[in-house]
């Protein structure tokens, strides 16, 4: 049993699954429901529907390079059936199932720091420009001119003493 | 009285089956980069009176019959046209690449690619046409 991946959505595809096209050059193409296919029936590019994997590993959604990615591979060479290498395979699996998960929640935690920031920076930005709205800049003029001329006041009067 | 005949105002989806079935089915942006490695058996074809401009003026980017220079010079300026080149830019997709997507290794980015400009056509001494690269 093999489970493909999807020509246009990367999903894997179980057997009796989706469909096949053959090209007239012969090239198959696998795709794992309607949706798919129908999406490269209109020549969509993969890489730029949203919603496929091609999209988020091309614009740095996902965690892309990482050696917890290395380990599913196309092998092409039939293993007899041992008891125990089935055991620890089984164990291997979940294992980097769980790495790999703990690694791709943490790239994406540090992906989103960035835009906390710009957001904080953008805040504050815009409490600068318009800070006329919470503090008006006429604001504590009368008392500035009453304490003016009180102190002119009190000027001359000195003045007048010497 | 009843009416006789229903008014064929909506076609429903009709016209978009008819445009997405395999036998309208036009050349995939990885062929093109196969037709763009070896373009003399599509530029020079044999004069073919079923094709449009009898197969002389073809567009190899956009895999096209025009019916005569004028149509193609046109062409070549035209929106379709570069968007097609600008698509072309890039590696083509393939089934290697949704594996990786897919978690099968590492997701390796697609490379640029030099395009060949047809529209951009230089005569030689000997009056042969060549392409350049952009």
């Amino acid at each position: 049993m093999r489970v493909e991946k999807c020509f246009f959505c990367s999903s894997p595809m179980y057997p009796g699954h989706g469909i096949h096209f053959v090209r007239n050059d012969s090239k198959i193409f696998r795709f794992c429901r309607s949706k798919c296919h129908k999406a490269f029936q209109k020549k969509r590019n993969p890489r730029k529907a949203r919603w496929t994997k091609a999209f988020r590993k091309a614009a740095g959604k996902e965690l892309t390079v990482d050696a917890s990615l290395e380990f599913e591979k196309r092998r092409n060479e039939p293993v007899k059936y041992n008891k125990e290498l089935w055991q620890n395979t089984l164990k291997a699996m979940k294992r980097i199932e769980e790495i790999k998960a703990r690694r791709q929640s943490h790239f994406i935690a540090n992906r989103l720091k960035k835009g906390k920031e710009l957001r904080k920076e953008a805040d504050r930005k815009e409490v600068e420009k318009n800070i006329h709205l919470i503090k008006s800049p006429a604001a504590g003029l009368k008392q500035k001119k009453q304490m003016v001329e009180i102190v002119t006041e009190r000027d001359v009067e000195e003045m007048e003493s010497n | 009285m009843g009416r006789y005949r229903r008014k064929k105002m909506h076609k429903g989806d009709k016209p978009l089956k008819e445009k997405y079935r395999t036998r309208h089915r036009t050349r995939d942006l990885d062929q093109i980069h196969g037709d763009l490695k070896s373009p003399d058996s599509l530029l020079k074809q044999e004069v073919d009176l079923d094709k449009p401009g009898a197969a002389q003026f073809y567009c190899l980017t956009c895999a096209k019959y025009f019916i005569n220079d004028k149509a193609l010079t046109d062409h070549f300026k035209s929106k379709p046209h570069k968007r097609r080149m600008k698509a072309l830019e890039t590696e083509p997709y393939t089934q290697e690449e949704a594996d990786r997507a897919g978690g099968m290794g590492s997701y390796v980015a697609p490379k640029k690619i030099e395009v060949l400009v047809q529209g951009a056509k230089t005569v030689d001494k000997e009056g042969d046409e060549i392409m350049k690269p952009v």
